[in-house]
């Protein structure tokens, strides 16, 4: 079995962060770490290579360093890709993830890393990876190999890893079923009474982190502005012809209003089955208010309102998909120069 | 207020002559019980059938589940305000027919009680004997009153059925005793709330809805109840179910395991809260402040626990609820889960509110995507001949379609464990 181990310049012995420069080198076999790593993964285990970069290297040029490091692990032919353990250093396991991230996407070989929770790899990766929870304590460094190197194995022979309580990784946020000897109501009283009395609980679900998205800055003038409409609330013309299902929809319609003043419910159907939709099908005006923004147009409140409107159903939509479906419609709304869009949610 | 059950457990069921009870044997009357429901001139007719624990059956097109049950007269009304004058609930004596459903079916609904195979094990009904009621409202009925008329046949057969046993000694009690919000704080006990929507506005409620005392909780904001309101027969499951069941109000977990704890000394029911997801901004706004303001101060809870009815703004209102009352220093817990219809399974997509203080979440499983092999049954009892036809030949079904095994009520198993 081969390895391929990243290190900064710390655990790699070059120095501490007046180190943090170092440009990228590759050295033959274990290093550091990685003889704590080769000796825990077994005897048919080598590391074949370390790869060390300084941290504010590996910041500052993480593209170059990750295709160079891709070439490495290549040139290695490894079976298996580690990086760290990174514990709380920022810049390392932000760099260690992307690796990590890297290798598994484009050489399909596993990769495994460990930080503590408050790495800002941890919030960054863990869904695409098996991230070891190594806590703050660098003397805990043998546990934390150990726990990557017993992952790594079970990845490498195809195995179940099991919960990430027992094999000691960040929850990488995916959920499975199944069944448990308690009721909900006896775990929910169970929990409350702990919260209440101070002690110690275990939510069953921790909120997800999610990356803060930068507003844009207003609109100077909303007289000479193109405002666009666009709903989540599924109204669609007659026939969906973009068979946008009501359900996690898939894709998005531009729909013409173009010398419409307003929508009549004989054009227009519903794919969304999350709310009550009688009265968006006695007037769908109520959700796509094409007659109340045309209105404004007409009063110059509005530069223009534009021809189209963009609809899709917002209905247990997944949030990867709801990201894709929003970059794909701002792309097409800069395209028609739209300033802003009024979005209508159901 | 407390309130006594008398517990008469029924281990054998069948249909006959004459409705009476004999040891554990329920015999229901058929033409008795027939000429009582159809005096409801809403229904062309009903059926009934009788199904049994251990059956290679499946019961399909489930509408509600009831537990039979009477009030001893003086003692209250059957289902007040639904199917009986206004009366206060919970207090007094109530007899139960214990180890038996009435299952009203009617369409359209795609959950079944499972009595045999793989899903048996986990459906809650499966161990117990159902009546299961078909009625069949006169097709030329306005929809909102065919339902209130399937409803109400439902719960007239669960009265009828329980007052058989008016008379005759229980087998067991049970006692659901609470002081409420006027007992006084014992050091070391916390004082525990439950919070539970009743309905969701993303739904507007018919006209004649019967849901908290017959009201259709249109226009409602959040009630105060005594625990035992809940438990005899002031709430009932809204028509579009919601993975609500009267059963589970009769029965209720989460109240039953609240109602433990305090036996047991470690807690203090001081009081529930019936609330409702709001239709908007404004309707929400008012409802979860609402909820947690007579929480906290008409109860005067230190903790408090939260359901909800329906699906995703329902689940946001609770967590908002929640917030404001982590706000106002009562710590929560809150219930998640189904029908959490996102594909994607991640804990991303399943998180619709996110308070760092809401942070004592059981989470359940939505139950679309869990499925096992359905049972090779030999019956099936549905709605109708063509609904029969669509419930025989299922090969797998999911956890969402079994009934009772999601449930907003607390009696769910079937967790979502974070990988």
């Amino acid at each position: 079995m081969r390895v391929v181990h990243y290190l900064n310049q710390f655990f790699a012995g070059i120095g501490g962060e007046e180190a943090a420069g170092a440009p990228p080198e590759v050295r033959d076999g274990a290093h550091g770490p990685g003889r704590l790593l080769q000796q825990l993964l077994g005897p048919e285990a080598q590391v074949a290579v370390t790869l060390v970069c300084g941290d504010n290297y590996a910041a500052e040029n993480l593209e170059q360093l990750t295709a160079w490091a891709l070439d490495r692990v290549r040139e290695a032919q490894a079976d298996l890709f580690v990086a760290g353990p990174c514990f709380e250093a920022g810049r390392y396991g932000v760099a260690a993830g992307a690796l990590c991230a890297a290798v598994q996407q484009h050489l399909g070989i596993p990769a495994v890393t460990g930080m503590a929770e408050e790495n800002p790899g941890v919030d960054l990766y863990r869904k695409d990876l098996y991230i070891v929870d190594s806590g703050t304590n660098v003397t805990a460094m043998r546990d934390a190999v150990g726990r990557m190197a017993s992952l790594a194995l079970r990845l490498l022979a195809g195995e179940e890893v099991g919960p990430p309580s027992e094999a000691g990784y960040h929850p990488r946020g995916l959920i499975r079923d199944a069944f448990v000897e308690e009721t909900a109501a006896q775990r929910l009283v169970r929990m409350v009474y702990a919260k209440a009395t101070g002690e110690k609980y275990e939510s069953e679900l921790r909120g997800a982190v999610f990356p803060k998205v930068p507003a844009p800055p207003p609109v100077i003038d909303l007289g000479r502005a193109k405002v666009a409409i666009v709903t989540d609330g599924g109204v669609v013309p007659k026939g969906n012809p973009d068979r946008i299902q009501g359900n996690a929809a898939q894709n998005w319609g531009a729909y013409s209003i173009a010398g419409v003043d307003d929508l009549r419910a004989e054009d227009y159907e519903i794919t969304h089955g999350g709310y009550d939709r009688r009265y968006v099908e006695e007037d769908p005006d109520r959700m796509v208010p094409v007659d109340v923004m045309r209105e404004l147009e007409r009063q110059g409140v509005v530069g223009k309102v534009h021809d189209q409107f963009i609809s899709t159903s917002g209905l247990a939509n997944p949030i990867a998909n709801s990201r894709r479906l929003g970059r794909e419609i701002a792309k097409k709304l800069k395209e028609d120069e739209v300033d802003a869009v009024i979005l209508v949610s159901a | 207020m407390r309130l006594t059950l008398f517990v008469h457990p029924i281990t054998d069921l069948r249909l006959g002559g004459e409705t009476r009870i004999e040891g554990a044997a329920l015999t229901v009357g058929e033409e008795e019980l027939r000429g009582a429901l159809l005096q409801d001139g809403r229904l062309e007719s009903v059926s009934f059938e009788v199904v049994r624990p251990g059956e290679h059956a499946r019961i399909g097109g489930v509408f509600d589940v009831i537990e039979p049950r009477a009030k001893q007269p003086g003692d209250g009304y059957d289902f007040p305000g639904a199917i009986s004058p206004m009366a206060l609930a919970g207090r007094g004596t109530t007899h139960v027919l214990r180890g038996m459903t009435v299952a009203v079916l009617g369409e359209p609904s795609g959950s079944v009680i499972e009595m045999a195979g793989p899903w048996a094990e986990w459906c809650p009904f499966s161990a117990l004997h159902h009546l299961v009621v078909i009625p069949r409202p006169r097709p030329d009925l306005p929809r909102h009153m065919a339902l209130n008329a399937r409803k109400q046949a439902g719960l007239r057969a669960a009265a009828y059925l329980a007052r058989a046993s008016l008379g005759l000694p229980p087998a067991d009690t049970e006692m659901y005793e609470s002081d409420g919000p006027s007992q006084p704080r014992v050091e070391g006990v916390p004082r525990v709330a439950y919070i539970a929507q009743v309905h969701s506005r993303q739904f507007v409620a018919e006209v004649d809805e019967q849901i908290v005392y017959g009201h259709n909780t249109t226009g409602m904001v959040p009630v105060v109840l005594h625990p035992n309101e809940w438990l005899d027969g002031a709430v009932l499951a809204p028509n579009a179910g919601l993975n609500v069941l009267t059963y589970h109000y009769q029965n209720h977990p989460i109240l039953t395991e609240l109602y433990r704890w305090q036996e047991e000394g470690r807690v203090a029911l001081v009081g529930t809260i019936a609330t409702m997801a709001g239709g908007d901004n404004f309707d929400r706004d008012l409802n979860c402040t609402l909820a947690a303001e007579l929480t906290k101060w008409a109860l005067g809870a230190d903790a408090a626990v939260l359901t909800k009815t329906g699906g995703g703004a329902p689940h946001a209102d609770m967590g908002y609820t929640a917030k404001l009352l982590e706000d106002m220093g009562v710590k929560t817990a809150v219930m998640v889960g189904p029908p959490n219809l996102s594909p994607e399974r991640t804990v991303e997509s399943s998180t619709l509110f996110n308070y760092p203080e809401v942070d004592a979440i059981v989470f359940n499983s939505g139950g679309a995507y869990f499925e096992l092999p359905a049972a090779r049954v030999e019956r099936v009892v549905a709605p109708s001949p063509e609904a029969a036809e669509t419930f025989f030949g299922l090969e797998k079904l999911a956890a969402s379609r079994v009934t009772g095994v999601t449930s907003q009520q607390g009696a769910q198993r079937l967790r979502a464990l974070v990988y």
